[in-house]
């Protein structure tokens, strides 16, 4: 049985609005995802650098992108990726 | 529903569209007071010449309003876009701060355009029905100004729960001005 992509860890810059809630409640809503943690890194006038971990089942990561495409979010880059029928830490 | 919110949560449209509702509001009173207070003044008896004279200047304001505030805000919204993408090293075309800048724009307009017209259309009232003979034409110049006098005050409450201040003051200072038009329009009168 495939598990898919269990975890993943993204460093994202954002505006400043949408707020942290929001965003994280939209990610939480899209489909096989479990739990959401968005931390704030360093905040800017107008931008905020987030570490985004995202935790679920088979998660879509086309889905995440587009999702933070439409919230004018940049992922800088994707630091942390889990696969496979274990969750397995560095 | 949903994405209205987050459209106002993200433009914070809600301030500006408070202000302009406020401000405009307040000037479509003053102006048909202006125009009933002249109406008196010079013995108009036929209250279809204040109706039409009264809906046209609203017309002539929200008009005015709508493309004016729709103008302005679309080129300020625009401007802080280009910001937001200059900050963000990237176009935002696609984002829903685009979506929700125009949402913005048209919100503004459409504010800007009915609170005078709303706010005029108020002290009108009882001139359409005088225009109908459901009441003496001197019963609807006294009706008019009582309701554009508590138009007025209501606006200056409004403000002052706004500001969170004393509200009554706020209601007064708006009478205020009404009561300086109505001064001035009648010392004119006396001169004319």
């Amino acid at each position: 049985m495939q598990h898919g992509v269990r975890r993943v860890v993204l460093d994202v810059l954002k505006l400043r609005d949408p707020p942290l809630p929001e965003l994280a409640m939209r990610l939480s809503s899209i489909p096989n995802i479990d739990g959401v943690n968005i931390s704030l890194v360093e905040i800017d006038q107008n931008t905020e650098s987030v570490k985004i971990a995202i935790e679920g089942s088979n998660i879509n990561i086309e889905k995440i992108q587009k999702l933070m495409k439409d919230y004018g979010a940049v992922i800088h880059s994707i630091d942390e990726v889990v696969v496979g029928k274990k969750m397995v830490t560095i | 529903m949903n994405k209205v919110k987050l459209y106002i949560q993200v433009t914070h449209v809600s301030d500006i569209a408070r202000r302009y509702f406020a401000m405009n509001g307040f000037d479509g009173s003053m102006t048909v007071l202006g125009v009933i207070l002249g109406a008196w003044i010079t013995g108009v008896k036929d209250p279809k010449v204040i109706v039409m004279t009264g809906f046209g200047a609203c017309l002539a304001m929200g008009v005015s309003g709508f493309f004016g505030a729709y103008i302005t805000e679309k080129a300020e919204r625009r401007r802080q876009l280009r910001e937001l993408e200059e900050s963000m090293l990237e176009d935002l075309d696609d984002s829903l701060h685009r979506d929700a800048s125009e949402f913005a724009s048209a919100l503004t307009a459409i504010t800007n355009c009915l609170s005078p017209a709303l706010t005029a259309a108020i002290s009108l009232v009882p001139f359409i029905f005088s225009m109908f003979g459901v009441i003496p034409i001197f019963n609807s110049y006294i009706a008019s100004f009582t309701l554009t006098s508590l138009t007025l005050f209501s606006i200056g409450i409004y403000l002052g729960r706004v500001a969170g201040e004393n509200v009554w003051l706020y209601g007064i200072q708006m009478l205020m001005a009404g009561l300086v038009i109505t001064i001035i329009l009648f010392l004119l009168g006396e001169f004319a």
